[in-house]
């Protein structure tokens, strides 16, 4: 099971739909989609790299081989991908206080969803229908999605100074630069690695401890020996 | 009615049929979740190798799940809880148990990009670990190249309703050149405060020539990268 890769957790939730409520739902995210502004809640999360839902009618399971059993489902099912900074907590709690509306609007739909608030209710069922992660990769582990969205920033200002002061007078240099690091105060920041990054990076230090610990035995043997 | 992209972000959603099948007296299903689970012990992920890839996931998914527990809604409360109700009414206002017939691999990615280029450049990258878990799945046994692979993918592939990005959906390149500079320029900020302006102007046009800011084949972050880069620990370390 892998669920953290650095910074991010993957969570996969997983619930099911009325197949004639499946549509309502459908139109709610089109909704969501043209107009933007429905979203607001959600950019306030800002602990969220990529998110996504997808509804699958009953019927629309992918089917590829004669062999392949044809599913009979009573249900559609709507699935829930996430990527996000922090702990599962944190990350349910934040959706709870921030957008409870919101998120309401996406599951309402869902069988026996117990709405966001109260708490304790909605962790069970995020719990009870979350699906662990075999594997999960980040391509920057070292990174939350305010530094990806920090970096941007500081590279454009950065580029943007260096072109046109990098030679100028010591004078105007200064107060640019001065002016520079204004504009990037919220945006600078030392990145460093979790405890356990991902599951790969904690095996490959286990391996490393493991060869070193065996190296000092061996040259303990062989002085022993001398 | 749904769309996978947003901006230039794509996010693919990807659900092969496993087959209800044993080797060696081993479900299919448990052979692709041990190899999965393997990945999790190389150096780094195969998916590190697929150009482009900010994010992804893979899980199988073994069945979907019954909801028993009362709802919210007004009827499953007094359909549960008033004793007045008459057992075989309760029960039968329970939800249905649902059941996958097969099992599935759920592969979801979030990448900068479109589609079929992606793929390609998955399959070019990775294909002996591609077939090595998906070998196990319904109707992959065709797939022999490419091109083949973009086909059975978009088989297999599903809609998103909603696609959300929270960060943004510039090339990964772009991203990772971008945080490798946040890290240095944090530093450098850091280092240099209170220095005289000629001496400042000096070890920051050193500092520019050092990290080649737009230049993305220069010094940046790889991708995957769960370790600082040697000096910038070292940097660090002389800081403390």
């Amino acid at each position: 099971m892998s669920n953290i890769a650095g910074k991010a957790y993957a969570i996969n939730v997983i619930t099911p739909l009325r197949w004639y409520l499946a549509w309502v739902n459908k139109i709610i995210f089109w909704v969501a989609l043209k107009f933007p502004q429905y979203l607001k809640g959600l950019i306030t999360l800002s602990l969220i790299h990529y998110a996504r839902w997808v509804i699958i009618g009953r019927k629309q399971f992918p089917h590829l081989h004669p062999d392949q059993p044809k599913e009979d489902l009573k249900y559609g099912y709507m699935l829930f991908f996430s990527n996000f900074n922090g702990s599962w907590d944190q990350y349910i709690d934040s959706f709870t206080f921030s957008i409870p509306g919101g998120l309401d609007l996406f599951w309402k739909w869902s069988v026996r969803y117990p709405h966001s608030v109260a708490l304790t209710p909605f962790h069970d069922y995020i719990r009870y229908n979350q699906v662990e992660t075999n594997h999960y990769y980040s391509a920057y582990p070292l990174a939350t999605s305010n530094d990806v969205k920090a970096a941007r920033k500081l590279k454009a200002m950065l580029i943007d100074f260096d072109n046109k002061w990098h030679d100028a007078p010591d004078a105007e240099f200064q107060k640019h630069y001065n002016k520079l690091l204004l504009g990037l105060q919220h945006d600078l920041g030392d990145m460093r690695p979790t405890p356990i990054v991902s599951m790969a990076a904690a095996a490959v230090d286990k391996r490393r401890v493991r060869d070193l610990r065996k190296a000092a035995q061996h040259t303990v043997a062989a002085m022993e020996e001398m | 009615m749904g769309s996978n992209v947003s901006g230039k972000a794509y996010a693919l959603t990807i659900l092969s049929p496993i087959k209800n099948a044993y080797v060696a007296g081993v479900a299919c299903a448990d052979t692709v979740r041990d190899q999965l689970e393997n990945w999790n012990l190389l150096q780094n992920s195969p998916m590190a190798r697929v150009p482009q890839t900010y994010l992804a996931r893979l899980f199988v998914l073994d069945d979907v799940f019954t909801q028993s527990l009362p709802g919210a809604g007004a009827l499953d409360t007094v359909s549960d809880f008033l004793p007045a109700v008459p057992d075989g009414i309760r029960r039968a206002a329970l939800p249905t148990p649902d059941h996958l017939k097969s099992k599935y691999l759920v592969f979801s990615i979030d990448f900068h990009g479109e589609l079929e280029p992606y793929l390609r450049g998955m399959w070019q990258a990775i294909a002996p670990e591609i077939q090595s878990v998906w070998q196990h799945c319904y109707g992959f046994d065709a797939v022999s190249d490419a091109e083949d692979f973009v086909a059975y993918m978009k088989k297999c592939q599903l809609t998103a309703a909603l696609f959300f990005v929270g960060s943004n959906d510039d090339p990964l390149g772009e991203q990772l050149k971008a945080l490798y500079l946040k890290q240095e320029f944090s530093r450098f900020a850091l280092e240099s405060q209170g220095l005289p302006t000629a001496e400042l102007k000096k070890r920051y046009q050193e500092f520019i020539a050092r990290v080649k800011p737009t230049d993305l084949t220069g010094p940046a972050w790889t991708p995957g990268q769960y370790a600082l880069l040697k000096h910038s620990d070292a940097r660090q370390e002389a800081a403390l």
